[in-house]
């Protein structure tokens, strides 16, 4: 069947066979590998994706279930200004994580903060349950999340200001 | 490229009868053990593993052919509708009490006379301690890719130990090591499961390669990692100590029983590694220890940070926490009095050269988590207590272990390591090592002393990618080597750079070779040799309060205090050890995995939620520039599940013995007390 649906921005369709998990989708038609297809079950976040504004794991969500609606993947994320926020607060406070689980802890800080500007750490170490992985410290995860809030919050007052 | 899928054994023991693949559609085909072109299997640390099994099956799971073809879905159905018929046998899964068939390895040391020792002591006391299965949860799931690169077979996969991959593809393929290049690729955190099985995967690719003519690329899905892949092997250790009149330790019988599961790849060496820690941190004269590894049809059990010496840490520590309160003494106390000292006789023979660090672990401790005081308060109000709602159900427990870095003990391994560097002539620097650096911030420890060594910027230092065609065997990545040994490697021929660097012309290279001074040997009841290069001393403090009613176990803090040597990255060092205090801690309060369970228990395993996690504190001792870097990454686990234990003992009023404990296995021990 063909998907058509809103993806970064963008109006694509695309035929996507009846089995076909989001993820696996919009790698094999897309060539995006930024949700990775890992657990299949939810559990590792990994694929987490933006649909229609909230945070799902793709690899949930049948391919014709987007129908639609509109997916913001980590590619499409980059490209914002909430990923730049994010990005140099991580940085500053020393985040460095394995490399597999750093798009989806990305995506579930500017989730967090859409929702709550000022986090505490108890709610920042709830939202980074969703991409669990063993490189976790979980001190600098909160320092980097609160220090991405404060970079955030700048750049909106300076927004607002204008 | 092609994808592989494996068909895989139904059955436990046994052997096969007949594999009946379904009509393949053009473009697919199966791989049996006729189609590899050398041997069929691959060898770890002495154990042979098939690569696919022929004739006997020793696990559920085991692969016994493959499937390869351009699509990953199809191949899926595919081989869940090959058919492998298998003659069953009954399988062995009981390991704690096993029959001689199932003794893959069995070691025995004596040191003094235990019988005498204890047939004279003041107070015996036993205990029995047990640790479960654990998924590592590596960062990425096993895989390897392989394909034809003009004259050679380059190899694509996360390993620790790239050398052995590509041997293990040369036996494989029937052709010289030198015509397989591995080409590692970014390497998570391993928590050690990725030092032998990746070879076998990169095996699966490359004879599929070879077979298609076409480049081929297995990747496990977490399920199949989960239910088939190598875990932590399980442990029963049973613990006899005899104590003196004053309360001194006089005598100790040990027993250890490793279960493996199928074909043992690490036997040995996790046996070796977990008898010479069998007294722990305390200088103990008398002492009689037996080891087996047994061999049960389950996925083969293995290493998890650290290759066994955890495995006897937990069990000692949590033994003298359980001796010092039994004689009405605080642990603290009685390891201060019974701590090995300079000169103390290790199990090996050998007199110990460096004074351990205890006391000084123990003040940062005791003032960084208020422990002497918890103790004494917690022990009152548990010996106070008459129900379990009657006041707080609070414990505080504390441990202390050291890291012996760098060594293999079984002697199967060549020790025989090399790190090379050469200085360019923009003054940049390229390290080479097949050393896998993994996320643990070990390169920047690299970079680190070779920028200070040569007195150039860390931008300048590179570490070159690690293709066993460009870099020299420096061994596998595990018991911490890359800091013990491979940091040591990088600062000699930062050396011998540095000697030669104004009397000859730029480019400068050198090479340094790590031989294992005294192997170990092990004969007739004694074992000798020097074998560790360095040992990194650690305590950690756990405080934890019970539920009263869900009795559900939640720290509320731990503490760790490290002698780790010249620590060269402060904030990484501290921020690795924070992450493996929480996979510890997972370890201790819900990971386990249970190979006889439903296929099911896949969808209920996760990590520790990080809500649930207690505020980390970590501190270092500062010995001074001059000491060495040590391996210090597998103390958190070496440490915090005794004094996790010992914390549940106190607060619950019971004497756990087993991890994990899940607060059903709680309420099972504590019934309606």
């Amino acid at each position: 069947m063909t998907v058509s649906f809103i993806l970064n921005g963008e109006d694509v369709s695309a035929r996507a066979r009846s089995a076909d998990r989001l993820s696996d989708f919009l790698k094999r038609a897309f060539g995006l590998s930024g949700a990775i297809s890992d657990c299949r079950c939810g559990h590792c976040g990994r694929c987490l994706v933006f649909l229609d504004g909230r945070l799902v794991t793709s690899c949930l969500v049948p391919a014709f279930g987007v129908r639609g609606k509109e997916v913001v993947t980590f590619e499409g994320f980059a490209q914002t200004a909430d990923y730049i926020d994010i990005a140099e607060g991580f940085k500053t406070a020393g985040v460095e994580s394995c490399g597999f689980c750093s798009s989806a802890r990305c995506m579930a800080a500017a989730a967090l903060l859409e929702r709550r500007p000022r986090p505490s750490p108890k709610e920042i170490l709830e939202y980074m349950s969703c991409a669990p992985c063993r490189c976790t410290d979980p001190e600098i995860i909160v320092r980097g999340v609160q220090t991405a809030a404060e970079i955030r919050s700048r750049r909106l007052y300076r927004r607002a200001g204008r | 490229m092609v994808q592989i899928a494996t068909v895989r054994s139904p059955v436990a023991r046994g052997s096969v009868r007949s594999i009946r693949f379904p009509k393949l559609p053009t473009g697919y085909r199966s791989i049996l053990p006729a189609d590899i072109p050398g041997r069929n299997s691959i060898v770890s640390f002495g154990a042979e593993v098939p690569i696919l099994a022929q004739d006997r099956i020793s696990y559920q799971g085991e692969p016994v052919a493959l499937i390869a073809g351009p699509d990953i879905l199809v191949l899926e159905e595919l081989a869940a509708s090959t058919k492998v018929v298998c003659d069953e046998e009954e399988p062995f899964f009981s390991w704690e009490s096993f029959s001689s068939d199932q003794v893959v390895a069995k070691r025995v040391a004596v040191v003094g006379d235990p019988d005498l020792a204890f047939s004279i002591a003041a107070s015996v006391h036993e205990g029995v301690y047990t640790s479960d299965a654990i998924e590592h949860h590596y960062s990425e799931p096993q895989g390897a890719a392989a394909a034809y690169d003009y004259d050679k077979i380059a190899v694509w996969c996360a390993t620790q130990w790239p050398y052995h991959a590509r041997d293990s593809v040369a036996l494989a393929l029937g052709c010289r090591a030198e015509e397989v290049s591995v080409r590692p690729t970014r390497l998570g955190i391993h928590l050690d499961g990725k030092l032998w099985y990746p070879s076998l995967l990169a095996c699966h690719a490359a004879v599929a390669a070879v077979a298609c003519g076409r480049p081929a690329k297995i990747i496990l899905t977490r399920e199949e990692d989960f239910r088939y892949a190598p875990k932590r092997a399980r442990s029963s250790v049973d613990v006899r100590t005899g104590l003196g009149k004053g309360g001194e330790l006089s005598a100790m019988d040990v027993r250890i029983a490793i279960n493996v599961g199928a074909y043992g790849p690490l036997a040995e060496e996790i046996l070796s590694q977990a008898i010479l820690a069998c007294t722990g941190a305390y200088a103990c004269p008398n002492l009689r220890v037996e080891g087996y590894v047994v061999s049960t049809n389950t996925p083969p059990m293995g290493a998890f940070a650290g290759l066994g010496a955890s495995h006897s840490l937990f069990a000692v520590e949590a033994q003298t926490n359980r001796v010092a309160s039994a004689i009405g003494e605080d642990p603290a106390d009685w390891k201060s009095r019974n701590v090995l000292r300079k000169g103390s006789r290790l199990l090996t023979g050998e007199a110990l050269r460096e004074d351990v660090p205890y006391d000084a672990i123990l003040d940062r401790l005791v003032a960084a988590s208020d422990y002497r005081r918890k103790y004494a308060c917690y022990e009152l109000v548990r010996k106070r207590r008459s129900g379990r709602t009657d006041g707080p159900l609070r414990g505080i427990g504390l441990a202390f272990a050291n890291q012996g870095a760098g060594a293999f003990l079984s002697g199967d391994l060549s020790n025989s390591y090399t790190v090379e560097a050469t200085l360019d002539k923009d003054l940049s620097l390229r390290i080479f090592t097949s050393a896998a650096g993994g996320a643990g911030g070990v390169r920047e420890v690299w970079r680190g002393i070779a920028a200070e060594m040569l007195g150039i910027g860390l931008d300048k230092v590179r570490i070159a990618t690690p293709d066993t065609d460009q870099v020299p065997d420096s061994g596998p990545s595990t018991l911490s080597r890359n800091v013990s040994i491979v940091a040591r490697l990088v600062e000699r021929a930062c050396l011998a750079i540095q000697k030669r660097r104004f009397r000859e012309p730029l480019p400068l290279t050198a090479r340094s070779v790590h031989r294992s001074p005294r192997p170990t040997s092990w004969e007739g009841g004694q074992v000798s040799g020097s074998p560790f290069q360095s040992a990194a001393w650690g305590g950690a403090v756990l405080e934890l309060e019970l539920d009263p009613w869900t009795l559900e176990p939640k720290p509320l803090g731990v503490w760790l205090c490290v002698d780790g040597g010249r620590i060269v990255a402060p904030r990484r060092a501290a921020s690795a050890l924070r992450s493996g205090a929480v996979d510890a801690l997972g370890a201790c309060l819900k990971e386990r995995f249970d190979p006889q369970a439903s296929p099911l228990a896949y969808f209920r395993h996760g990590l520790i939620p990080l809500e649930d996690l207690p505020p980390i504190s970590v501190e270092f001792l500062e010995p001074g520039r001059r000491v060495q870097a040590k391996g210090i990454g597998e103390l958190p686990f070496d440490t915090l599940p005794a004094a996790f234990l010992s914390a549940l003992s106190q607060a619950a009023d019971h004497p756990f013995s087993s991890l994990p404990a899940p607060p059903s296995k709680i309420v099972g021990a504590l019934g309606g007390k």
